[in-house]
Order: structure tokens, then C-alpha cells, then sequence
């Protein structure tokens, strides 16, 4: 069952004595105070300033994370849920938000442990002169409590420590066994209104599992939370799989699987739990992705030894051939209008990467370093391409769609196979070792992601409902 | 005329002819002279400014011309006090009006801005001159001082200054940029071309350096496609680095309220590139 999440705004609010608004607007430039000039006045140019006035001109700033107080969150009453009592709830949550954006690096988190208490009525009247000591520029707020229908209210609100204003607030009823979505939801709403990026904490990955030695290596489609949690296995491993993709939807995922030792690719429904062949032709098939809108999957098949991309409707049909060189092309991934795709291909004599239309007219290469270039994934942004860069090593870099300003992010020696997170801003990838790490766009906060078993082969589900 | 006397004769003509030859072509292969250019007006002044800026700002009105008072002070002051002080209108000075030279030095006092005056109050200054000086009409040569155009030709008589001078003005600037520079510094990047943006907001301060009004975003710059989802949080850099490190210290009591004075300025805030 999908959980509902819906935006708190009487329960919390009564109980708080102020409504909680959806959101909360960034501040917008407004106009200018007019002023009459004094004769002769010669100012420096100051956007929107009145030329009249004095101006200060400042500079400052820093790359490093910011200073954020998550104090524990509290309850209105202690209760018991199916998720556990909301005392200790609210405690979870706050780490859980803590965590969250620790790990996006741009966050310094302080707390919870070691920040004073905070009393159900401070959530909307913080005291800011016991968090003006500890360094944090921002502070995030909130409790959390049980409703009598069964389900919780997780409220969260963000501050400013040094102009003591409200930045954001926002509130989230869901079912217990959804709490931690109510946390991935806030530490959302916090990471957008302070850094101006898209959420992407509430998303999920899905990825190959990897146990057992080299020659026998087990391979099981696993699905979990970005942060690790409620980890799942989605096949038994008795086939080994590669390359899982999400769909927009979240309730299909496509794959690679060596079922029969034919390997083609299939599309699983997560709901039922079941495969089904993408193409009824009998040709090695891989290399899937599906279109932004989720109505196309393209693919890469190998014929007679010629290996193209082709597409096919979400709901099966007959392929189409979208290229048609001697070599082999595959890798292909949309941009997020659906009117692109990049991919990658070995026809100019070493493996580079080139973009098409998405009915495969005008292909051009946008490749040419030095080395090989592979798995393309374009941002969901998209204002950048992410790949992996073959030059001694294996390296996660990204460059414009033209080619342009190519960046590499990683320092191998066996990084491959970049996935986007949905705000355009994380990439997640594969190492040689067996993890899944990621890393900022900017190259910073590079970090392995926690996985039960050795992995590889991440995808990035989209923002979820 | 004997010979000698013609000869003499001839051979003066001879030279003067010779004479008149070698400058008449001297003359003609000198060079013709440029001619002259138009004349360039020049006046002699003491002090010269782009900006009118008296040499002495005060932060006062300049003294004001004052009705003749036609009736001896016993008349204009009842003896009774006033049920309720009423506010006076601010500026005049009876010192300041009296012809005497020593009467018009400047007032320690006048570098704040005078308070709201009683009516006791005036009763009280006016005492303390002479009875005689207070009874005197001041219709006089100066009566429309401070009322006309042209400033006073008198140098005891300080003048309101029409701008803060160009010094000043970068002197308080850089005390106020010294002063939120620790709190811009403390500012986090958000994000790849955050630095290209650059806010102005615009300040409000009390006397004391505290803000009068919360910080208001009056325009940004630099802002492409590439940094655009970062322009929100620089500016709530902007307001942070100055709040921040609010309230402002040192400054000039004396340029707070005049014109391009600190009382109400624009910040203009960017990261660093």
C-alpha cells in the first residue's frame, strides 16, 4: 500500500497554537526604496540600490559544511505505536536527519546528542541563545506525535540561529510503518531551503548483491531505502542479474539475468514480484533504461553479431532500431525532456560517447579525451552527463551534453557505472571492491553507502510519491 | 655738396637699401606664429569640491531666520507655566541670530540634533541672556539669513553639509565591511556558481547600530541558469552575514542621519570566487 503523506496543518498547528503552512516561500527581491539623489552623488554600482545611499561592499564565504543544531525532537504526549513510542520516535527521527545530511556533505550536523532538550511548546519558540553556543548556523526543530486515527504527525521546522527567523516548516502524517519517510520527507524540506537543490533523500536504490567467491559469485536484485534501510531482496540469486533501472513509477524495474544462461533483459513488477521478458526476440538483450515519461525502455541487442540500441514500449511490442553502425552501441540513457539520448559506442575505433535524437537521427560524438569513455547517465537536471572515464583506470567523471567542461569525480582504480540521484546533484556508483559509494557533483562528500553484502550496479529510484 | 658729402650720402642710402633688403627677407622666411586662442575665463575661489561639503559639516539644519520679535519678552512669556510642554520647532537659536561675534561661535551642542524643547525651556534660555538683548527687534541686515539661496557669507555660522564627504563615507564603509567581515566568512557556499551572485540588501540602523527594520533583499545579479536554484540561499547569506554580527559599533554619531549617511545603507554581498 502507498503511504499518503499529507502536509499538517490543524492538528500540529492547534496543538502548537500557530498553523503550519505548507512550505515555506523563499524570500523574494522586493523593490527598491526611492530616494532622491544629493547632486553629484557617485556611488558604486549596487544591484537594486538606491544610488543615494551609502554602500557596502562585502566578500565572504566558504566550501565546507555547514553548522546545523538537529536537537532530539519531542512529543506533546508519550505514546505507544505500531512504530514504537513516540519519545523514542522522536529521537530516531532526529537522527535519522542528522544522518541524512551528514552524508550529502554539505551539512555539519550538531546533536542530537549533547544539545539541551527541547519542550514540546519550544518547537515553534525555540530558544536560540541555548544553540547560539554551539557554532550552528541553522537549527531543525520538530516532534512528533500519535493521532488517533493510528496514524503519526511528524513535524519539522527549520531556523535561522542568527537572524532567529523561521526558514521553513512543514508537517507529515503517515502510517507507522512509514516514520522513517516522515524523517527522509523533513530532512528534505531542510536540504532544499538551505542549499536551493532538489530534495532526494526520500528516494530508494536499487542495486546487485554480490556474495560468494569470484568464480561463483551469487548476484540478487536488492532494493533499500538511499540511506540503507528496510533492505530487501527482489530475486533469490539462482540467476545471476546485472544492470537494474528504475521506472519513474518506482513499481517497475528493469534488468539484465542470466535465467537459462540466455541473458536478456526482463522487466519485474515490484508489486507481484514477477519477470517477464522484455522481447520475445531470441537475441542477448541488455543494457535497458527507460524513457523520462516511462513510456519507452530502450535496450541494447545483439544480431548476428552487431550490437544496437533499439526501443520498445513500456508494455512490449515489436523493437525499433535506433542505430545502425558495425559496432556496438549500448549504454543508451534519455534526457530528462526524452528528446535525447546518450550512449556509448566503439564505432570510431575505441569506445567513446555520443548523443542522438531519441528516434536515432543526428548522432554525434561529444567524446574525445584520451582513454574510453562508458556508461553514460544523463542528469536528471539535464545539465550534465555522468561517466566512466577508462584511462589506466576506471574514474566517475561529467561533462556538459557537448562535451564541454569534463570533470572527473573519482579516483578509482575500479569506478563505474554512475547513477543520478533525482535532484541532479549526487552521483552513486560502483567500485571494484564490491560498494556502492557516492559523491557530490562538486567532487566532495565522496562516500561508500552502507549495503548488507558486497554491491554493485546502483540505480537511483526517483523522488517517491 | 662737395664730393665727400655725396659720397657719404650715397653710402648711407646704399646701406640703408641693403639694410631694408635683409629684413624684409628675414621677414618673409620667418615662421607665422599660431594664432592666438580664445581667451579661458578663470576665477579665484578659496575652496573648490565636486560636492558641495561644508569644511565643517554639522549634522543641524543651518539656523534659520527668525520673526522679528515685536514685543518685549515679559509679554511673549506669561508668568504661569505652560499646562503641557509643547514640542518647539526645531533649529533656532537665539545665540545664534545676535550679531555680537562672540554669540556666533558654534555650540558644542549643535553636533546632536536638538531635542524637543518646552516652553519652560525657552523661558529658561532666554533668561539667560541680557534683558536688554531679548527686548532688542531683530529686524535687521541678516533678518532672511538661512532663508535665500546663497549660503551665509559669514564663516562663524556652520552649514548643514549636503553630503557625507567622499572620505568619510569610505571610512564608514570599510568599518562596516570590517565589522560583518568574521560573519561573511562563516557564510557556506550552496553550490557550482553561487560566487557569481552578488545581493544587495538594504539596512536600516538605529543610533545605537542595531537594526531599526529586518534586512530587506533589494536586488541580485549574476544570476544564470547555472546558479539560479542557489540565488534564495545567497540571499539569506547576505542577511546572515549581517545580522549576524549586528549590532555595529564605532561608527560616527555625527553621519548617522545625514545625507548617504549609515542610518540607512545598502550592503552588497557575493562569495568568494
Amino acid at each position: 500500500m502507498r503511504t499518503r503523506f499529507f502536509t499538517v496543518i490543524a492538528a500540529a498547528g492547534a496543538l502548537l497554537g500557530g498553523a503550519i503552512a505548507i512550505g515555506q516561500t523563499m524570500p523574494q527581491p522586493s523593490a527598491p526604496t526611492v530616494q532622491s539623489p544629493p547632486p553629484g552623488a557617485q556611488q558604486p554600482a549596487a544591484p537594486g540600490a538606491d544610488p543615494g545611499q551609502l554602500v557596502v561592499d562585502v566578500t565572504g564565504g566558504r566550501r565546507a559544511p555547514m553548522p546545523i543544531a538537529i536537537p532530539y525532537m519531542p512529543t506533546p504526549a508519550a505514546t505507544g505505536t505500531a512504530a514504537g513510542n513516540t519519545d523514542a520516535l522522536g529521537r530516531q527521527v532526529a537522527d535519522i536527519i542528522a544522518n541524512n545530511l551528514r552524508n550529502s556533505g554539505l551539512f555539519s550536523p550538531i546533536g542530537p546528542a549533547g544539545l539541551p532538550g527541547v519542550a514540546f511548546p519550544q518547537v515553534t519558540a525555540p530558544d536560540f541563545a541555548a544553540f547560539a553556543g554551539t557554532g550552528a548556523q541553522a537549527l531543525v526543530q520538530g516532534f512528533v506525535q500519535a493521532n488517533g486515527d493510528g496514524t503519526l504527525t511528524v513535524g519539522c521546522y527549520l531556523y535561522d540561529v542568527a537572524s532567529r527567523g523561521e526558514l521553513a516548516r512543514q508537517g507529515f502524517v503517515v502510517q507507522p510503518a512509514q516514520w522513517r519517510r516522515a524523517a527522509h520527507k523533513c530532512s528534505d524540506v531542510i536540504y532544499t531551503r538551505l542549499t536551493g537543490e532538489g530534495p532526494y533523500f526520500d528516494t530508494r536504490i536499487v542495486y546487485v548483491s554480490e556474495t560468494g567467491p569470484a568464480r561463483n559469485r551469487v548476484k540478487r536484485l536488492a532494493i533499500m531505502d538511499q540511506d540503507g534501510a528496510n533492505h530487501r531482496f527482489l530475486t533469490n540469486g539462482q540467476a545471476t542479474v546485472l544492470t537494474p533501472r528504475f521506472a519513474p513509477n518506482q513499481q517497475t524495474i528493469v534488468y539484465m539475468s542470466y535465467e537459462n544462461n540466455r541473458p536478456r533483459v526482463y522487466v519485474y513488477d515490484v508489486g507481484s514480484g514477477r519477470a517477464r521478458p522484455l522481447v520475445a526476440e531470441p537475441y542477448m538483450t541488455f543494457a535497458p533504461q527507460f524513457s523520462p515519461d516511462g513510456r519507452w525502455i530502450i535496450f541494447s541487442m545483439a544480431v548476428n553479431g552487431n550490437t544496437d540500441i533499439y526501443r520498445v514500449p513500456a508494455s512490449g511490442g515489436r523493437p525499433q532500431r535506433l542505430t545502425n553502425s558495425p559496432g556496438i552501441d549500448d549504454g543508451g540513457s534519455f534526457s530528462p525532456d526524452g528528446r535525447q539520448i546518450v550512449f556509448e559506442s566503439d564505432r570510431g575505433g575505441t569506445q567513446q560517447l555520443y548523443v542522438m535524437n531519441a528516434d536515432g537521427s543526428n548522432q554525434r560524438r561529444i567524446s574525445f579525451g584520451p582513454g574510453r569513455y562508458g556508461t553514460p547517465a544523463w542528469s536528471p537536471r539535464g545539465d550534465l552527463i555522468a561517466f566512466t572515464r577508462i584511462s589506466g583506470s576506471f574514474r566517475i567523471g561529467v561533462m556538459a551534453p557537448d562535451g564541454s567542461n569534463e570533470r572527473i569525480l573519482s579516483n578509482g582504480p575500479l569506478d563505474e557505472g554512475p547513477t543520478w540521484a533525482p535532484n541532479g546533484r549526487v552521483i552513486m556508483f560502483s567500485r571494484g571492491n564490491g560498494q556502492i559509494w557516492s559523491v557530490d557533483i562538486t567532487g566532495m562528500a565522496m562516500r561508500r553507502v552502507p549495503t548488507p553484502l558486497g554491491a554493485s550496479d546502483p540505480s537511483w529510484s526517483p523522488l517517491r510519491d | 655738396m662737395d664730393r665727400a658729402q655725396a659720397t657719404g650720402f650715397g653710402v648711407s642710402a646704399a646701406g640703408h637699401v641693403a639694410l631694408l633688403v635683409i629684413l624684409s627677407v628675414a621677414l618673409a622666411r620667418a615662421a607665422i606664429p599660431p594664432p592666438p586662442s580664445d581667451a579661458i575665463e578663470v576665477s579665484f575661489v578659496d575652496k573648490v569640491g565636486l560636492t558641495s561639503a561644508a569644511p565643517d559639516p554639522s549634522p543641524t539644519p543651518p539656523e534659520q531666520g527668525r520673526a522679528p520679535d515685536l514685543g518685549p519678552v515679559e509679554d511673549a512669556a506669561p508668568a504661569a507655566p505652560a499646562p503641557a510642554p509643547q514640542p518647539a520647532p526645531p533649529a533656532p537659536r537665539q545665540a545664534d541670530v545676535a550679531p555680537t561675534p562672540e554669540r556666533a561661535r558654534p555650540q558644542p551642542a549643535e553636533t546632536r540634533p536638538s531635542p524637543p524643547r518646552t516652553a519652560p525651556a525657552r523661558q529658561q534660555e532666554g533668561s539667560e541672556g541680557t534683558g536688554q538683548r531679548t527686548r532688542r527687534s531683530l529686524i535687521g541686515p541678516d533678518l532672511l539669513r538661512g532663508i535665500g539661496r546663497d549660503p551665509s557669507p559669514s564663516r562663524n555660522n556652520r552649514q548643514q553639509a549636503a553630503t557625507m564627504s567622499a572620505q568619510a563615507m569610505a571610512d564608514i564603509a570599510a568599518a562596516i565591511a570590517r565589522q560583518v567581515q568574521p560573519c561573511a566568512d562563516r557564510q557556506v557556499n550552496p553550490g557550482p556558481g553561487a560566487e557569481r551572485i552578488r545581493t544587495a540588501i538594504n539596512l536600516r540602523l538605529n543610533r545605537d547600530g542595531s537594526l531599526a527594520a529586518p534586512p530587506r533583499v533589494i536586488g541580485q545579479t549574476g544570476i544564470d541558469d547555472e546558479n539560479r536554484r542557489y540565488a534564495a540561499r545567497v540571499a539569506d547569506l547576505a542577511i546572515a552575514t549581517f545580522v549576524g554580527c549586528a549590532p555595529l559599533r564605532g561608527l560616527p554619531q555625527e553621519l548617522y542621519d545625514v545625507p548617504r549617511g549609515w542610518s540607512n545603507f545598502t550592503m552588497n554581498y557575493s562569495l568568494p570566487g
